[in-house]
């Protein structure tokens, strides 16, 4: 039976838990690339070259890792949700990049709604080239469809709910495979909750709701992703104390939307922005100090 | 006996301590270089405020703030260990209670504070890049074979200072060497340095943020006069720099300290406290953490880096 491949990374934070779900159906096994350790991203900057953003050598770190231990290795390009809703380009690119880098087997969707491809007919065309009858295949995308619905409500509930609690509130403004990366932002959120804060994350309110309300920051943004997370700051803002930015350097989204709306944002925030440095030294310094201003409590 | 309090701030380049008493007053102070080697600088500045402490003080508290903030408290076992940010608006706030902004500029950091009714309601530091920073002027100062100290006084000397990108170090020094290949006469490319300095400053960390009256300039490079007269000049304002403008961080934390004394005691005798500290790189899983093991005497008292909490 063949195996698939799926890096944890990149694409993995939007549609993981449907592959999972999708393939677990149709009995078709599959392997996850592990958290991101030091092995795998000195993988990923050993075979990327020096333009690429943080995140996306990440991502190869984790197709490096994967190649000889699966069959297929999954690999989307997401390209838009329809007009003025485009991915970034590293994931209209990626498929092409590691075409180009590796020698393995890719299994591809396309999302471009523009031109009529959605994911449902993505993931069909993975089932049929899997030898799957179209009746499994249905079941098995209706399944995946209705559970990713269901951990999306879940976390988004959570989300909601720390929006009232009564610790010291951050909205997170990052794209989720920086934030929950282990190398890239989770010893932020680590050190964020030891040190008592609450800890909210764009990504995680109604993505249609978010979306509309980045309007309100600025009317011609394009990339869909940016708008949900900048969306979800007027969404929150009048609950939060303050908010962090984490960008992967270099981030060209980011480094357009962030800059804008640190502009126009009168609430408390910083900026970090990570690149391979292994200490932890100098984003300590920042957050520590920055809880220390939210909570205004020091004084002469 | 009188009580006292010390606060220590160790920063990439230089580490500072004062002693203060009751009433934030300095009784003594110092200013050294750290070379590289916190737990030695500290060492050499804890003896030399010993020598000069009169007898009649007893210590009470210890704080420590820098970028070795967390190595040093551990070693002289303070009973607060705080970032800078907030050290030196604490500081500042003591001697100017009415400032509205912090502008700071030290060896590798270079923040921004605002205040308002004496309350931190904002701030910014620089990304991880060390651009504008003192760490740039003194690499420059070595390449013009000039001592860093006597920059400002060749840029006030300078009548029109030559222009020099502003963003970016790597690019600012390549036009330093163009300029300097060129002909022009040393004081004006400097003057043109402390000049990309400020607007590099204003560029990266100032940006969107609403610079405020009054205004003090602190760090390393605020001893620099002709950083002081551009930004003078650029930002249209009075810029107070003070006499103990170095030391800020290091009476901010003094007086943090003051503030959460527990009552013991403290010594200043650091000469038989043999500390070290070893790195090495786990290799038990594939996160390869690098460790670093902090001893006193001998005797492991923490160490850091570790992902899975296994040391």
């Amino acid at each position: 039976m063949d195996k698939i491949g799926l890096p944890r990374s990149l694409f993995y934070y939007y549609h993981g838990d449907i592959w999972k779900t999708f393939f677990s159906k149709l009995n078709i096994p599959y392997i996850i690339s592990p958290n991101t350790n030091k092995e795998i991203m000195d993988r990923g900057l050993k075979v990327s070259n020096d333009e690429m953003c943080l995140a996306l050598k990440n991502y190869l770190g984790h197709i490096d890792y994967l190649k000889d231990k699966c069959d297929y290795i999954l690999i989307p390009r997401i390209c838009n949700y329809k007009v003025n809703n485009q991915a970034c380009t590293n994931f209209w690119a990626a498929y092409d990049i590691v075409n180009n880098l590796f020698d393995i087997n890719i299994l591809n969707y396309n999302i471009d709604l523009e031109k009529g491809e959605s994911l449902k007919k993505g993931l069909y065309k993975i089932g049929r080239k899997l030898n799957k009858k179209p009746l499994e295949i249905r079941k098995a995308y209706k399944k995946a469809i209705y559970e990713y619905n269901l951990i999306k409500k879940k976390n988004t509930q959570i989300n909601l709910n720390k929006l009232n609690s009564k610790k010291t509130k951050i909205l997170i403004v990052s794209h989720p495979y920086n934030t929950y990366d282990s190398i890239i932002g989770s010893d932020i959120i680590k050190y964020l909750t030891n040190e008592g804060a609450e800890v909210i994350y764009s990504d995680k309110f109604d993505a249609e709701k978010t979306n509309k309300l980045s309007g309100k920051l600025s009317k011609n943004l394009y990339f869909k992703y940016s708008k949900e997370s900048i969306g979800s700051i007027i969404y929150a803002m009048d609950k939060i104390d303050g908010i962090i930015f984490i960008s992967s350097f270099p981030c060209a989204p980011d480094s357009l939307v962030n800059e804008l709306v640190m502009r126009k944002i009168k609430k408390p925030h910083i900026n970090i922005i990570i690149d391979n440095n292994s200490s932890f030294t100098g984003i300590e310094t920042r957050l520590e100090s920055f809880l220390d201003v939210l909570r205004g409590n020091i004084h002469v | 006996m009188k009580e006292c309090y010390l606060g220590i701030d160790i920063g990439s380049i230089s580490t500072k301590g004062v002693i203060i008493d009751e009433r934030n007053n300095i009784i003594t102070s110092s200013y050294i270089w750290t070379e590289g080697n916190p737990v030695n600088a500290v060492k050499k500045l804890v003896n030399i405020l010993k020598k000069n402490l009169p007898k009649n003080y007893i210590l009470k508290a210890v704080g420590t703030t820098g970028s070795a903030r967390k190595l040093i408290g551990l070693m002289l076992n303070a009973n607060i260990i705080k970032n800078e940010i907030t050290a030196h608006a604490i500081g500042t706030l003591f001697y100017h209670p009415n400032v509205r902004t912090i502008l700071e500029i030290g060896g590798q950091d270079s923040k921004i504070i605002l205040i308002k009714n004496g309350i931190i309601t904002n701030y910014a530091m620089n990304t991880l890049c060390a651009a504008g920073t003192g760490a740039f002027l003194s690499s420059q100062a070595k390449r013009l074979g000039i001592d860093v100290e006597d920059f400002g006084k060749y840029a006030l000397k300078s009548k029109n200072p030559v222009k020099i990108a502003a963003r970016c170090t790597v690019f600012a020094e390549s036009d330093l060497v163009h300029k300097a290949q060129v002909g022009y006469p040393k004081e004006d490319i400097i003057a043109g340095l402390c000049k990309s300095i400020v607007l590099n400053y204003l560029n990266n960390v100032g940006k969107g943020k609403k610079i405020e009256p009054p205004i003090v300039f602190q760090g390393g490079v605020s001893k620099n006069e002709g950083v002081v007269k551009y930004f003078k000049e650029v930002l249209d304002e009075d810029i107070i720099v003070d006499k103990e403008g170095h030391l800020m961080g290091a009476i901010g934390i003094a007086i943090l300290a003051k503030n959460n004394k527990t009552g013991n005691n403290y010594s200043l005798e650091v000469n038989n406290i043999k500390f070290e500290t070893k790195a090495f790189e786990c290799n038990h899983c594939s996160n390869n953490c690098e460790l670093l093991r902090i001893f006193k005497n001998g005797r492991q008292i923490d160490s850091w880096g570790s992902k899975c909490g296994k040391y």
